[in-house]
């Protein structure tokens, strides 16, 4: 089964202080082989310009915090092909990961920034202000908050012209199957929303296909 | 020169053995032995000229008095039992081991310390027959060789526990009889007393938590902290079964082994010990595996000392012993079973291909632990995304594997290539092209429950995702009497597994669909029938996600799943197990439940309203009403669904209005918007 990769983090990594609390539960539209699609905003002071985009779901393993899949992006400009490309998620249960990302450049004002975005945060706020919210108990919340990594390009050489520097800030609607996203990168524009909508990919319901590892 | 030359020849020793001159005997036996001692091939070339029962008739036939002879002949003996099991045969079959036991009563010193050497020898052998501790006498004889005041006899007595003892029975009666005091006595004694006492002390506690409580209370309370001390000594075999000794008691009672300390300490031994170039270097990495399995703080502390760095350079070093190489197979499948990290590491060391090219090493054992080893490494999803498996070289050893003449083979390759097939690229095709379909389809029907089970696991992953032509190809060659007979199989888990493969072919595919339900419905049908029957909640959850595949479809699929859920025939209960499943303890079964009455009602589709009509009159609905507060947060999302869009598309509307208007008050009274 898969893993987080573990990072040399003080921040992010909750080690044993919060051993009692309970893991999200599972979703079974945030389940391998779910897929979602939207678009990513990438507009800039020069022009609005967004793509569209597709995920899928490829691993989840909650005891570790861990999800994983696939992101292509649709109507890339100077690209021939979709570009797709592999991703790894942190998943703020509060006991592997907190709110404060401790990486990737990302200072705990830049995580609050970014995760006071989400409307579905304010409640949490105050005490993430305070310990990154390790002591909150986000099992029955729902919503649930993310980053996204993304790792490699799938199909497409490093030489593409195309950055996977940043990471997202993501939160997922547990009652409707969205997800909304916030790209974080100091080097790109900011804020760069990201919007997916839980997809059957036209079918007249919601279809679900699974995998077990040995 | 050459006339004394031929005076040794072996022909002409065994001769001189049978003399009836005493001295010119004793020479012989003497000369035999200097020989043999350390010389493989000199051994089995006495054996094969019948030597053995020539000097076991001598010893047969020595007068207690003789004690030259007995000494030279059982010195003789006991050499040719030594690290050659064609040696101890030969030794067994001529009748020595009753003689042996006899000279150990020998009033003569010399006597017994041979003949105890040479019965330590045999019991080192596998071919020595066990010794039964159960009988009295016997457990007075092997407390009376323990309490010995030679060296050789205490051994004695420690290999015969290490050899013969196996069951928690006989691990509770040594015990009861004090062995285990006497064995702690031991340790304080030579170097050789103390390493056949901790080899015997692991034997005893084994596995058996009443035993090692008990040992663990010995000399006040200080065992223990004797065995971690020997942890630490110079010689390495020490080190190494003081080691196991550890395991074996922190496995059983982990509270034994909690300092960090210790742990650090056990696993940066074990891993230097793999430097040592005999037996203790083959131990040493499954004492290793041992330590870290199923234990990810342990693992992880591993991961920090380099253990996946040093295992694998070893494996670069060049050939490894078959032995060393299966237990360094098996301490890195233990160290990449949890840690995506360890993986990661060992990826990046190129060693994969020295795995792959295990997979066809000619040692059963060696083949298994590759494939332990592959299957452990491959749960990464990040290399699998990547198509990192999804080669010719790992796909063709593995498939060659499934036709291993050793079903534990079959099964470990079937487990590597469960994970290998999950493969997210276009490239499942390699495994079918490799002729995998096939063979997997062919262990299927296997009459080995293991197989069965374990070829559908397979089945199932390489359906996952597939493209359509792959899931057809795979279809086809399975059959749908086939499918459906494993949906009845007799194992719940194969039952599982196969329904979980008939959800995954009818994932987004209307094609794969209309496969399902032709041939009369053979399929849908078990399907159906597994979940109005079943207990167990693996096996109704892939069977209701199964039917919500189905429920995708078309009208006529809605309406084939509807036919299933309300089928009353199907069963003596009325209740169908769609309510039954909504009332469930288990949450995933609720939420399938929830998600197959979702698809049915699906907004735009022609026959949903009639369709709501007829679960309402089953109790379906009724049964969702009262999930609005389900504790389970994805089955209580989900169950405003069918309602939300129900009345979104106008329930009350007047083409409709029929259906009551008590139902649309109920939609508006329980549609829970968040």
């Amino acid at each position: 089964m898969p893993v987080r990769v573990v990072e040399s983090s003080a921040h992010s990594q909750v080690s044993g202080a919060n051993q009692g609390h309970a893991l999200p539960p599972a979703f079974t539209l945030l389940s391998v082989g779910q897929a979602f699609a939207g678009t990513q905003n990438v507009s800039s002071i020069q022009k609005d310009e967004a793509w569209r985009v597709n995920v899928r779901i490829q691993g989840c393993d909650l005891d570790h915090g861990y999800l994983c899949g696939t992101m292509e992006a649709l109507n890339v400009p100077l690209a021939d092909t979709p570009v797709v490309t592999f991703w790894e998620g942190e998943i703020v249960d509060t006991k592997n990961y907190t709110f404060f990302t401790g990486k990737w450049e990302a200072t705990p004002e830049d995580d609050v920034r970014h995760w006071s975005k989400f409307p579905s945060f304010s409640p949490l706020l105050s005490q993430v202000e305070i310990d990154g919210g390790k002591s909150l108990d986000l099992s029955n919340y729902p919503y649930i908050f993310m980053r996204w990594k993304e790792q490699y390009f799938v199909n497409v050489g490093i030489d593409c012209g195309l950055t996977i520097a940043g990471f997202y800030y993501v939160c997922f609607s547990c009652s409707d199957g969205s997800i909304n996203g916030f790209y974080y990168d100091p080097n790109s524009s900011p804020f760069q929303k990201l919007e997916l909508k839980s997809t059957n990919e036209g079918r007249s319901g919601f279809s679900f296909s699974s995998y077990q590892l040995q | 020169m050459p006339a004394s030359a031929s005076t040794n020849r072996p022909e002409d020793l065994i001769g001189r053995l049978k003399s009836s001159e005493g001295e010119a005997k004793l020479k012989a036996l003497r000369e035999v032995k200097n020989q043999i001692i350390g010389n493989r091939t000199k051994k089995l070339s006495y054996i094969k000229l019948g030597a053995v029962p020539t000097i076991v008739g001598i010893l047969a036939g020595a007068s207690e008095s003789d004690v030259s002879l007995i000494v030279q002949s059982t010195a003789a003996i006991g050499s040719f039992a030594c690290g050659v099991d064609a040696g101890v045969k030969a030794v067994l079959d001529s009748g020595a081991f009753p003689h042996l036991f006899r000279s150990l009563s020998n009033p003569d010193a010399k006597v017994v310390d041979a003949a105890a050497r040479s019965l330590r020898m045999i019991y080192q052998s596998k071919l020595a027959p066990k010794y039964d501790f159960l009988q009295e006498k016997n457990m007075e004889f092997l407390l009376s060789l323990l309490n010995s005041e030679n060296e050789n006899v205490t051994g004695l007595g420690a290999s015969i526990i290490t050899h013969s003892c196996e069951t928690t029975v006989e691990q509770k009666a040594l015990c009861d009889a004090g062995v285990l005091h006497r064995i702690i006595y031991l340790l304080e004694g030579s170097l050789n007393q103390r390493d056949a006492s901790l080899d015997s002390l692991a034997t005893i506690v084994k596995n058996n938590s009443d035993v090692i409580s008990k040992f663990v209370g010995l000399k006040g309370g200080t065992a223990l902290s004797t065995i971690t001390e020997l942890i630490k000594d110079r010689n390495p075999r020490t080190r190494l079964l003081a080691c196991i000794c550890l395991i074996v008691t922190g496995n059983a009672f982990p509270c034994y082994l909690q300092d960090i300390g210790t742990k650090t300490k056990l696993i940066l031994i074990l891993v230097e010990l793999l430097e040592e170039p005999d037996q203790v270097g083959d131990e040493a990495p499954f004492a290793l595996a041992n330590l870290i399995a199923d234990k990810e703080d342990l693992q992880k502390l591993a991961f920090e000392v380099d253990a996946v760095d040093k295992l694998c350079n070893f494996l670069h070093k060049g050939p490894v012993q078959v032995k060393r190489l299966r237990g360094i197979f098996l301490a890195l499948g233990e160290l990449c079973s949890k840690m995506e990290i360890c993986r990661s590491r060992f990826l990046s060391l190129q060693v994969l291909n020295v795995v792959t090219d295990a997979l066809n090493h000619d040692s059963l054992d060696v083949r298994i632990a590759a494939c332990i080893c592959m299957r452990n490494v491959s749960r990464s999803v990040k290399n699998l995304s990547a198509g990192r498996f999804m080669n010719e070289m790992i796909v063709t050893s593995l498939v060659q594997l499934l036709n291993d003449p050793s079903t534990l083979v079959q099964v470990a390759a079937l487990g590597a290539v469960s994970n290998i097939v999950v493969d997210f690229t276009s490239r499942k095709s390699i495994f079918i092209q490799c002729g995998g379909v096939k063979e997997l389809i062919r262990l299927s029907k296997s009459m080995d429950t293991a197989l069965r089970l374990n070829s559908l696991w397979a089945l199932r992953n390489l359906m996952f995702l597939a493209n359509k032509t792959c899931r057809e190809d795979i279809f086809l060659e399975l059959t749908s009497s086939m499918l459906a007979s494993l949906i009845h199989d007799p194992e719940p888990l194969i039952q599982e597994q196969s329904l979980a493969l008939a959800r995954n072919f009818v994932d987004g595919c209307v094609d794969c669909i209309e496969h399902v339900l032709a041939d009369n419905g053979v399929i849908i049908n078990a399907v159906g029938k597994q979940l109005w029957s079943s207990f167990k909640s693996e096996v109704c959850i892939q069977g209701m996600y199964m039917l919500i595949n189905v429920a995708t479809g078309s009208e006529f699929h809605k309406e084939a799943v509807m036919h299933q859920v309300l089928a009353p025939e199907a069963s003596d209960c009325s209740q169908s197990f769609v309510t039954k499943f909504l009332q469930n303890n288990d949450s995933r079964l609720r939420t399938a439940a929830v998600w197959c009455v979702v698809n049915l009602t699906y907004p735009d589709s022609p026959g949903g309203s009639n369709r709501i009509e007829r679960l309402q009159n089953a109790g379906v609905i009724s049964q969702i009403k009262k999930m609005v507060n389900d504790p389970c947060l994805d089955a209580k999302f989900r169950c405003s669904k069918p309602w939300k869009a129900y009345s979104e598309k106008g329930f009350a509307c007047s083409s409709v209005a029929s259906l009551s208007k008590g139902r649309t008050c109920l939609s508006a009274k329980w549609v829970v918007v968040i």
